[in-house]
């Protein structure tokens, strides 16, 4: 069996998010919790290579608090085959860079990874910076920002995503990607047989010891990044005055709304 | 059936509000609503395992099911109710159609049809109303005569007409209650058995998602093996055994819509801007309108909760904690709706805003599976005898056990909720010594009392722990203020209330408010305006504007 990994993270639903502006945290208070939309699209992507590929093997592996055994087991309803947590007061505090290595110690653990698939980022943090950290901890090719892959033979083609289009990239295996998602992507959920099926998977949990992470780098004592302030960003007004006629104005106010990318 | 770990079961919610956004949103149910129409192939699509499979969550694991339990089922049924209460009726009939099979049936009718029901997706449809007969079955006029062979009965045909049945003019199958020799016995009726009509679709006040029809009996013939457990004249017993299940999930009806239309109203009130400030800032506002519905809902909540897990513990006969339930959430529901349109002014009165149908589909709830005067007749009925039975200790013991934790803490209101139990248990009392519950009027009064005294003993007792249920959207402090405010507000009620009659109907109860000990419920009161206030900020930290 050849082994694919998905990384997958519990994400509060920022839709419902605000941001307390006195003390600069997030308001928490009644927030439900989702699985992270572009690790959701990770797992439709794994999923679709399983159907193509059934020799590969899917685990999925998180790192969070008790709680987050719920986006692993929704993983496992939509069809993936094993579900590890990574669960350990010391792994608090743990910045991109210690989750990315307790992640990669605990993949190291599991089995030899094959491909490796991350959302691009998280919704709640929005750094993009677990998925390289991984690739750069286990020392394999990465690509970012994929909308689309495939496998022929040993090689992995990925439509990645750029800032005018997109590039066609081809790496060989092992390798990591981190895919973005259409927009507008329906993502699937789950039927209720699906669900209830899946308490036929076990859910490993595994703490720092498990996976024989070094104290010195996770948690707090690991991550070299401080959070000084988290605040919303300022809401830029530009205010554009037209002075000209009509027909004019509108072919002016066209090219404005171009240049910005309002239109196409 | 134990229910799911709540895990499992919250990512069942999920799926239904994900398939609910991707398939019902407003615009849809609202055209459905207008048309009057059921949404049939939804309902077939929520039935298919690949996609929901949402009817096997109430069928037994040995027959195909999943075999859910009770409080799964309250929790798929809040939601629903969140989604269209018609839609949700639907369902339900179907979960309330194979009761009788469950409850009454053989072990070969329980694998035949359950596991029919199950593979094939069928709808159900529980058949008791009649013309002349609601609430009370006992005036039943459809027959089942005996088809005899060689002087063995080898069948029955069944003459009769039923009215208001959810899914009549959908169903795959009809569990139909009918007067056999014997007695009234449930039969199962196919769809297309011959004589056998449903009439026109009901032109309703709310639920216009949900089918409801009228159903014509004539001479229709059904082998004796679709007596539903073989022994005619159980029919009675067997609907009555499962009113503590059937009525939990209609309380969650009750509350999913409450909560849905107060949630509308809380948003709402935070983008309309009057007099300088958004609505949810004021007063006269939130703790009229939005306020005090939220602590009935989340008592509402906290009843129905404790109800559900007792029923997954394995208790049985919870009838009167079924109408409870029922009674409480369904009015708190309604009372939310009623306020939630007034909350938008005069756009809660356009269809534009889901508070107008909201308010028109949770009526129903107030009416069916026993109207809410049944209920309180239920209640009392149930209740009295226990007040009897243990010589007015049955409130008195309850009332101790809050008085005990409240001296621990009293931030739940454990303790206004002993003076509710106290006044009530003194309110019985009183009414016993002079005879009251001679007339009519004073049952129903107490079976009202006795609900919300009962919700007070709940809430107080579930909010005193700190770790909340995961249904909870609160932080413990804002429960805790909301259980307080509802103890206090339930002690004063009793005593006003429960005074008032016995005072009313009697000249010689003048020394009521003292053995009720007004003046300590009095006394108890203060607190409320900070409490209300930290609650409303928290409705608003919550439920925030989108």
């Amino acid at each position: 069996m050849r082994n694919i990994f998905v990384c997958i993270k519990q994400v509060p639903d920022t839709t419902e998010v605000k941001i307390n502006p006195k003390t600069g945290t997030l308001i928490r208070q009644g927030v439900p919790s989702i699985l992270n939309p572009y690790d959701h699209f990770a797992l439709v992507c794994a999923l679709k290579l399983k159907k193509e590929n059934p020799d590969f093997l899917i685990n999925v592996i998180s790192m969070g608090p008790p709680q987050a055994k719920s986006v692993i087991q929704l993983a496992l309803a939509l069809g993936c085959d094993n579900g590890y947590l990574l669960s350990d007061p010391s792994f608090a505090g743990s910045d991109t860079w210690a989750t990315s290595y307790a992640l990669s110690m605990a993949i190291k653990k599991i089995a030899k990874p094959d491909l490796i698939i991350c959302g691009m980022q998280a919704i709640d943090g929005d750094t993009a910076q677990v998925g390289p950290g991984i690739a750069a901890q286990l020392a394999i090719p990465q690509i970012t920002f994929c909308q689309e892959i495939e496998l022929r033979e040993n090689k992995l083609i990925a439509k990645k995503h750029i800032d005018d289009g997109y590039d066609i990239v081809e790496t060989s295996l092992p390798c990591l990607v981190t895919m973005s998602m259409p927009k507008d992507f329906e993502l699937p959920f789950p039927s209720f047989v699906d669900i209830v099926q899946s308490l036929s998977k076990e859910i490993k949990i595994y703490s720092a010891k498990d996976i024989g992470a070094d104290e010195n780098l996770i948690g707090l004592a690991g991550s070299p990044t401080q959070v000084l302030r988290i605040y919303p960003p300022p809401r830029e007004v530009k205010t554009v005055y037209i002075k000209s006629s009509s027909v004019e104005a509108v072919e002016r106010m066209i090219e404005i709304m171009r240049n910005e990318n309002f239109i196409k | 059936m134990p229910s799911f770990d709540p895990i499992t079961r919250e990512l069942m919610i999920d799926s239904l509000r994900d398939y609910a956004r991707k398939k019902l949103n407003y615009d849809f149910i609202r055209e459905k609503d207008r048309l009057n129409e059921c949404p049939y192939e939804i309902l077939r699509e929520m039935y298919d395992p690949k996609i929901l499979g949402i009817h096997l969550i109430a069928i037994p694991k040995e027959y195909g099911g999943l075999g859910g339990g009770t409080f799964d089922l309250y929790r798929i049924c809040e939601e629903l109710a969140r989604i269209d209460l018609g839609i949700a009726t639907s369902v339900f009939a179907t979960y309330l159609g194979m009761d009788p099979i469950n409850v009454g049936g053989t072990p070969e009718q329980k694998k035949y049809y359950l596991s029919r029901i199950a593979k094939e997706g069928l709808m159900v449809a529980y058949c008791a109303t009649e013309p002349d007969a609601g609430s009370d079955l006992v005036n039943l006029k459809t027959k089942a005569e005996h088809v005899t062979q060689n002087g063995k009965v080898v069948g029955y045909r069944i003459t009769g007409l039923k009215q208001w049945i959810s899914n009549g003019g959908i169903a795959d199958l009809y569990t139909v209650l009918a007067l056999a020799p014997g007695g009234p016995s449930w039969f199962v009726v196919e769809r297309n058995t011959e004589g056998f009509t449903p009439a026109h679709h009901e032109d309703k006040h709310g639920i216009r998602l949900s089918n409801t029809a009228g159903l014509s009996f004539d001479n229709v013939y059904v082998p004796f093996e679709n007596l539903i457990g073989g022994v005619e004249g159980q029919g009675l017993i067997q609907a009555q055994a499962v009113f503590g299940y059937t009525r939990l999930m209609v309380a969650a009806f009750g509350l999913g819509c409450g909560w849905s239309a107060l949630e509308t109203a809380i948003r709402y009130s935070q983008q309309r801007i009057q007099a300088g400030g958004p609505l949810s800032e004021k007063q006269g506002y939130m703790f009229k309108l939005i306020v005090p519905n939220a602590i009935n809902l989340e008592a509402a909540r906290s009843y129905i909760e404790y109800i559900a897990r007792r029923i997954d513990n394995g208790e049985h006969q919870l009838q009167t904690e079924g109408a409870i339930a029922k009674y409480f959430a369904t009015e708190s529901g309604n009372k939310s709706a009623e306020d939630s349109i007034q909350a938008l002014g005069g756009y809660g009165y356009t269809r534009d805003f889901p508070v107008e149908k909201i308010k028109r589909d949770v009526k129903i709830t107030c009416i069916y599976e026993g109207t809410n005067e049944i209920m309180e007749m239920t209640i009392y009925r149930g209740r009295w005898q226990e007040h009897l039975k243990t010589r007015g200790e049955y409130y008195m013991s309850m009332a101790r056990e809050l008085e005990e934790i409240s001296k621990e803490n009293n931030e739940s209101g454990a303790y206004e909720a002993s003076l509710a139990l106290k006044a009530l248990a003194n309110i019985l009392e009183e009414c016993r010594i002079n005879k009251l519950t001679r007339h009519q009027y004073v049952t129903f009064v107490l079976g009202r009392l006795i609900s919300m005294a009962e919700h007070a003993y709940v809430f107080a007792k579930t909010a005193f722990n700190d770790t909340l249920s995961g249904t909870v959207k609160f932080d413990s402090a804002t429960y805790k203020a909301m259980s307080r405010v509802f103890a206090k507000n339930t002690a004063l009620k009793i005593a006003i209330e429960g005074g008032w009659i016995v005072l009313g109907l009697n000249d010689k109860s003048s020394s009521v408010f003292e053995k009720i000990n007004m003046a300590e419920i009095e006394k108890r009161q203060y607190g409320i305006l900070s409490d209300m206030e930290l609650i409303s900020k928290s409705l608003v930290g919550v439920f925030k504007s989108k």
